[in-house]
Order: C-alpha cells, then structure tokens, then sequence
C-alpha cells in the first residue's frame, strides 16, 4: 500500500481528482496512531530490504532493544532488566490494543521494513505473522533447551513445523464472573451447566437487568466459547490447512446465543466499552464471561462493586464435565529482522521466566503465566478484596488445567475476527440465523487463506 | 488547522493570465539581448518550482504510481503451509480489482456514503449558506462572535470530535438519551438505522462553519454598489439574499460542494471512532474503512491499494461529474 503523510491542504483549491493523496490523508487524520504509524513507515521503507544480518553484539557494546507491548505496567520488569543489563537496554513502547491496532501498526511495520525488535503478540494471532515471515524462528538459537519451563501447551502454540517463533508469556483460562450479592438477592444459583446459564438468564430479566451481552464484533471470546464446546477451527496437514469454522461444536455454541439473543435475554452492545461499563458499575449486568485477566479489568472500571464480585468456572454443556478454553494469552516474538536475536531471546525468556519479572507482571495483571514455576497461585490472587476474599485464581488454574489443548491457530485470524463480526452485525441487524453466519465465515475464510496463496480445504 | 478535507479556500483562478510560453514567444520575436535576462529569470523560476516539483513528485506521484502498482500485483508464497517459505510480488492484472469489486461489503459501503453525501452535503451547504447570509445581512449582530463560534468545531480534529459526540451517543453515559428517556423517548444513535445519520450529524457539526466562512469571503467580494443599486430598485433583505447574493456566491457554492463530495467518500475516521461503541459499524462501513481494515487487519495491501485507486476513480467521476452538471470548468481542469 502505498502512501504519504504529507499534508496537501494548504497547497491550492485544486482539490477535485486528487483521490489517492486525499484518502491518505484523511486516513492519517483518522488518526488511529496505528494508521498513522502505518501509513508513514509503509511509504519509505519498501523493498529497502537491505539485509542487516543478525550479528552478534560485541563484548561491551552498548544496544537497545525496541519492544512493543500493551501489558499494565509492562515497564516495571523492563526497568528491572534494564538496571541489571546496562548493556542491553529494553526500550518499551506502549501499542494500542483496541480491536487489534497494534498489530495493524505491526503488519505495517513489517511491510516497511522497520519491525520492532519485540513485540507481545497474542497466541491466536502468530501464524498470521509468520505468513509474512516477519518473526525469527528461535530454534536456530537452541530455544529448545528452555521449553521446560513453560506449560506445554502454550509453548507448542508458536510451534509450526520444525520452528519456535515466540516465547509464551501468558494465558487466559476463561471463567464467569458473578455480582454474588445481586444473585443472591434475587435467589439465582450460579449456574454450572448452560442450561442453567439460560435459566439464570431469564431470572435476572425478570429483575430487569440482563445476564451477559453478546457483543457482535468479540471473535475472540466466540472462539473461546466454540474451544469449550470441542470446536477445532483449523488444522494444518502436510502443506494444507483445514478450516472448520462451520462444525458442529461451533453451531452448538451459534444456535444457543442465538437463542438467548432472539429472546431478549441478553444484551448485544459491544463489550469492555462505556456503555458496557456502565452496566457493570451499575449491575444493569452482573455477570460476564471472561478470562482469568479479567479480575484487573472489572477491578480497575467497577471500583464501586468492590467486594461483590466472585469468579466460577465456565458454564458446562454436559453436567460434571470440566471443558474449559482460552481467551486471549500472549507471547513475547523476536522480529527476523533483529540485529541482536540472541540478546533479544535472552530478554524474552527472562521476562517470561524470571520469578521477579513474573511478580511484577502479575501486579500488573498480564494474564495467567506461562511460566511453570516462579509464582504460587494465590500470588495471583491481586484482587482478592474486590473478589470478597475469594481465591479466585484457583478457579481460573483449574481451568487452565482443563484446557482442551489441541485447539489450533491457523493465519489471518485477525481476518476471521473481523469476519465473524461483519456477519454477527449483519445477522443481528437483519435478523440471519447465526448459523449462516458460520456458513459465510467458513467459505470467507477458506477463500481469504487461498487469497494470501496457502493451500486450504474447507473441512466440514 | 489543516484537520480535516472538506473544503479548502478558493484561490485558483488568478493565475490565468501568466501563461509561461507568452515569454517564449517574446524571446523569439525579439532581439536575442534579452535571452539573458530570460535564462537567468528561467533559472531563478527553476529555482523556486523546484522545492514544490521535488516534493510534488515525492509526495504525490510517487505514493499513487506506487498504489497503481501495488493495485497491479500481488504475493505469492511458497513453504509448506505458507509458513517460513519465500514470498514475492507477481503480476496480478486487474484480479486485485476484481476482488474488491466482487466484494459486497466494499460495494455496500459505497452505497452508505452515496447516500450520505445525498442528504448531508445539499442539508449542509444548505445550512451554510444560510448560516453566511445572515452573518452578511445589514441586522446582524455580534457577528465576530457568532462567526467564529461557528467556526470553531472546525478548528477540533475529526478524531476527537467523534470521541466527543461518541459521549453524547453511548446509552447510559450519554446525557442526551438520558433526556430523551425521562420524556419516555427511546432513542439509540447507534442502531442499525439511525448510526450513519449520528456520523451525519459529527460531520456537519464539524464543516458547516468552514463552508460558511467560504461563502462569507466571497460575499465580502461582491461591491456594495450592487446592493444600493438593488435597494434603489426596491429590493428587500430577502430579494437581496435570492437574487444577488446567492448567485453571486456560486462559484464557492460549487466549490464546497465539490470538496464536500470528496470529504464524503473518503469518510473514515468518524466510523473508525465510533465502531467500538457501536455494534452497527462494520469493517467495511465506509469504502475508505474497508480498504484500511484490508491493509492493515488482513494486510492484503494488494487489494487495499486496488481500493484506493478505485474509490480515487469514483471521487473524480463525482467531482467532474458535478462540475460538468453545473455548466463549469473546475480550476485545476489542466487548462
């Protein structure tokens, strides 16, 4: 794409046909820093691929490393290594997470020719970045010997082929947050199974107030959710990835909120907005389907409801059972084009690793941590008084126990978010089954991989 | 502040009578003594152009030869799964455009702002011009005041203007739906059919004031002796407005509609804004959205570029389809 920041305004009125210099301009002014950004960097830097090959720093050499993050108070762990390695200074840029601009402001970076030397990316959102291969595989640096000391599965989600293309940071085990004191004065069980969730639903409807909102444009929980129910979007064979958007796990978990939206019992406003906000300061919903990351959200923009809030695991489809999914989790990935790789991994895997780094991300609230060892659960209890005293994250470490670990990325899951929000606002505008949603999606999605040049079958 | 683009002051017709080859033709007839004083005044205008041409083709021609090309090609990967393999630029043709004219959501986005510019620009200018003449009548008072009270939500950045009146459309924050409530009114600014006038309304909020201050510099223009003239005759405030003023503002008439024609089809950031509080706004909401969600979320910067050019296509069939309609050759026509 090409582009300019330049500024044509104040050059004349001869304004009429200048199209593409306009459009930029105005995207500029759009002003999302992502595109600002984007648009800048893309212009010059193009096809300026001269190969700066990975060196080796040179004893007592003075670097610094770019990285790019959007974890609360990421700076306090990168002070802690910047004292500590004069020589190798971390210079942390805060990227905006809102509806994935950091990772336009990444694709863009990496067009350009000029990525960062770090960057977090989340697990979903690897493979897209590999496509271009704009990430270093780490095994060439002996990564490997390192893997313990991560949970397997996490680590195996930037594993692709023979490559290791980014260290896990952390996860995000999903559970349902509840007002306690609201559901129990109106005499609501916490729900276990969904269809208790749906019964739950009505009762506080008759209150009301609603139970959830299905916000149209979150891909990201729905992926979750159809995670929980056994869905397995992608799958990649020999040369060739299968997309199974529309399988029956998934049109399972469509079928249910298209019930409980056909039927009013809950909300369709986006989510982790004002408005949503605004509901869960006030209790207009008093519940919400998170993830173990959530406890510093709710804390942090409900100050209010202190001490009324409790964690519970997920609903469940089958009485008993104990399916739980992911939502959201991070890596910290080395961009190929690094000067520094070896450095930039030792940084990686101290900030992931190193009990001191993980206490101070866990005050931050990054997530659930990768890391097997260097904390104890109740270390992540940082909320506890919001929480009236619960040990909430024992609910989301025996959810995360509980993941069901074969789930698989595939790239442009950013594209399928997207997607799956265009066709949920669609649907929910004109009032399409949720499940041609799903029929849209999956035949979008094969066509989009075939578009980037992969080989893709549409698996039923 | 050069914010925003939807409209720009009118300057371009003066220069008409500086042709540069008069000065040729006056070298050739005359005696060869001068070619002197014209090289070097030759070389002194290379010397100022230059700066302009520079940056002009660095800026300019560069970026849209370069989304011209883009549009033409696209990549190719190889490596199992598509992953760690080698990728390079081919030669597409016109499938990129293809692509994006198979596309409904881009298709529909076209049609949104269509419609868009249909009923905002005629109420704006409207409403401008309106705004301007009574500025300009002979009663008015407090006119430095109201002019630039007007004027002065042009002076906020589009980004920010939406964020402001994104306070005033969100249910439960907002005060206005508030209101509206506790009259029994139950109003959504962001449903499905009233979220693209809400982004109507954060557009003319911002730019009615800037076309009015267009129109009032030309107002400014007409002699005054045409009014006594009119007055002598018997004209009345409002004969006045219908049949000198109006017409006599024409040209900047023209003139902002046009920019507003453009301002329209590229709208992006007032949708880019409110789309995290709207559940209505898709990736592809305006066509200008939909390129940018191409490049940068899919990063399909093949297709993108195809957009761009293609939504630059539908700017000039408008602008020029316009000016065609009102009888007038646009400044910068290339005449």
């Amino acid at each position: 794409m090409s582009t300019g920041t330049y500024d044509s305004g104040r050059e004349s009125g001869r304004g009429q046909g200048r199209g593409p210099g306009r459009l930029r301009r105005r995207a500029l002014l759009g002003g999302a820093a992502a595109a600002a950004a984007g648009f800048t960097l893309a212009g010059c830097g193009d096809g300026a691929d001269g190969d700066a090959a990975p060196q080796e720093r040179k004893k007592g050499q003075k670097i610094t490393l770019s990285f790019w993050s959007w974890v609360p108070g990421i700076d306090k762990p990168v002070d802690l290594w910047n004292s500590g390695h004069p020589e190798v200074q971390v210079e942390v840029e805060t990227v905006s997470a809102v509806d994935g601009r950091q990772y336009a402001k990444m694709h863009a970076a990496v067009k350009a020719g000029n990525p960062p030397d770090l960057a977090q990316i989340e697990f979903p959102v690897v493979p897209g970045f590999l496509l271009d291969n704009a990430l270093m595989d780490l095994s060439a640096l002996g990564v490997a010997r390192y893997k313990d000391r991560f949970v397997g599965w996490q680590w195996q989600q930037s594993v692709f082929g023979t490559g290791v293309y980014a260290v896990p940071q952390a996860s995000g085990p999903m559970g349902l947050f509840l007002r306690q004191d609201l559901f129990d004065r109106w005499s609501i069980q916490f729900p276990q199974t969904w269809d208790e969730y749906e019964e739950a639903a009505k009762a506080v409807r008759r209150q009301g107030a609603w139970i959830e909102t299905f916000a149209p444009a979150n891909g990201n929980r729905f992926a979750g959710l159809a995670w929980q129910a056994g869905a397995k979007w992608y799958a990649a064979q020999g040369d060739t990835w299968t997309v199974h958007i529309d399988d029956e796990p998934t049109r399972k978990v469509a079928d249910y909120w298209e019930s409980l939206v056909r039927r009013k019992l809950v909300k369709t406003i986006p989510d982790r907005q004002n408005a949503w906000y605004k509901d869960i300061q006030t209790g207009a919903i008093p519940a919400w389907i998170g993830a173990s990351w959530g406890d510093a959200l709710l804390a942090g923009n409900a100050p209010g409801t202190k001490g009324k809030w409790r964690a519970a695991p997920l609903p469940q489809w089958r009485k008993g059972a104990d399916a739980h999914a992911n939502w959201g989790g991070s890596t910290t990935a080395i961009f190929a084009k690094t000067s520094y790789p070896k450095d930039a991994l030792d940084f990686a895997l101290w900030l992931n690793s190193d009990p001191k780094s993980i206490a101070l991300l866990i005050d931050g609230g990054y997530g659930f941590p990768s890391a097997k060892k260097g904390y104890a659960t109740a270390d992540l209890d940082v909320h506890q008084d919001f929480f009236g005293g619960q040990a909430y994250s024992r609910v989301f470490a025996d959810a995360g126990a509980h993941v069901d670990t074969s789930w698989q990325w595939g790239p442009g899951v950013d594209t399928l978010y997207q997607r799956l929000g265009d066709a949920f606002t669609e649907a929910l505008g004109s009032g399409g089954s949720f499940r041609s949603v799903l029929r849209a999606v999956q035949a979008q999605t094969v066509s989009d991989l075939r578009g980037k040049g992969l080989k893709v079958e549409s698996g039923g | 502040m050069s914010g925003t683009d939807r409209g720009r002051p009118a300057t371009g017709r003066v220069q008409r009578t500086r042709h540069p080859h008069n000065s040729r033709n006056f070298r050739n007839s005359r005696n060869p003594r001068l070619t002197r004083t014209e090289a070097r005044n030759a070389r002194a205008a290379a010397a100022f152009v230059l700066p302009f041409l520079a940056l002009f083709l660095l800026c300019f021609v560069a970026p849209i030869g370069y989304a011209v090309h883009q549009s033409l090609h696209r990549t190719e990967r190889t490596g199992p799964l598509g992953l760690g393999g080698q990728e390079r630029e081919v030669f597409a043709g016109l499938a990129n455009y293809a692509h994006a004219l198979a596309d409904d959501r881009f298709l529909t986005g076209f049609g949104r702002v269509l419609l868009f510019g249909v009923v905002q620009i005629p109420l704006m200018i409207a409403l401008a011009t309106a705004l301007a003449l009574l500025l300009e009548s002979a009663s008015a008072r407090g006119i430095p005041f109201f002019r630039s009270a007007f004027f002065l939500p042009y002076g906020v950045p589009g980004v920010i203007a939406s964020i402001l009146w994104g306070f005033l459309y969100v249910p439960g924050i907002s005060p206005l739906v508030e209101i509206a409530g506790s009259l029994g009114l139950h109003v959504d600014f962001l449903a499905r059919d009233t979220v693209l006038w809400s982004i109507a309304n954060i557009v003319t909020w911002q730019f009615t004031g800037y076309n009015m201050l267009v129109l009032i510099s030309q107002l400014k223009a007409v002699p005054d002796e045409l009014y006594e003239a009119a007055r002598i005759d018997g004209a009345n405030a409002w004969h006045l407005a219908r049949h000198i003023k109006i017409p006599l503002i024409r040209p900047a008439l023209v003139l902002t509609t046009v920019f507003s024609i453009i301002g329209t089809l590229q709208l992006f950031a007032e949708p880019m804004v409110l789309r995290p509080l709207a559940a209505t706004i898709d990736s592809g909401f305006t066509p200008n959205l939909h390129a940018y969600s191409e490049a940068f979320v899919s990063n399909n910067q093949h297709i993108a570029a195809a957009e761009a050019v293609l939504l630059a296509l539908v700017a000039c069939v408008l602008s020029f389809g316009f000016l065609r309609l009102v009888g007038q050759r646009g400044d910068g026509s290339g005449r």
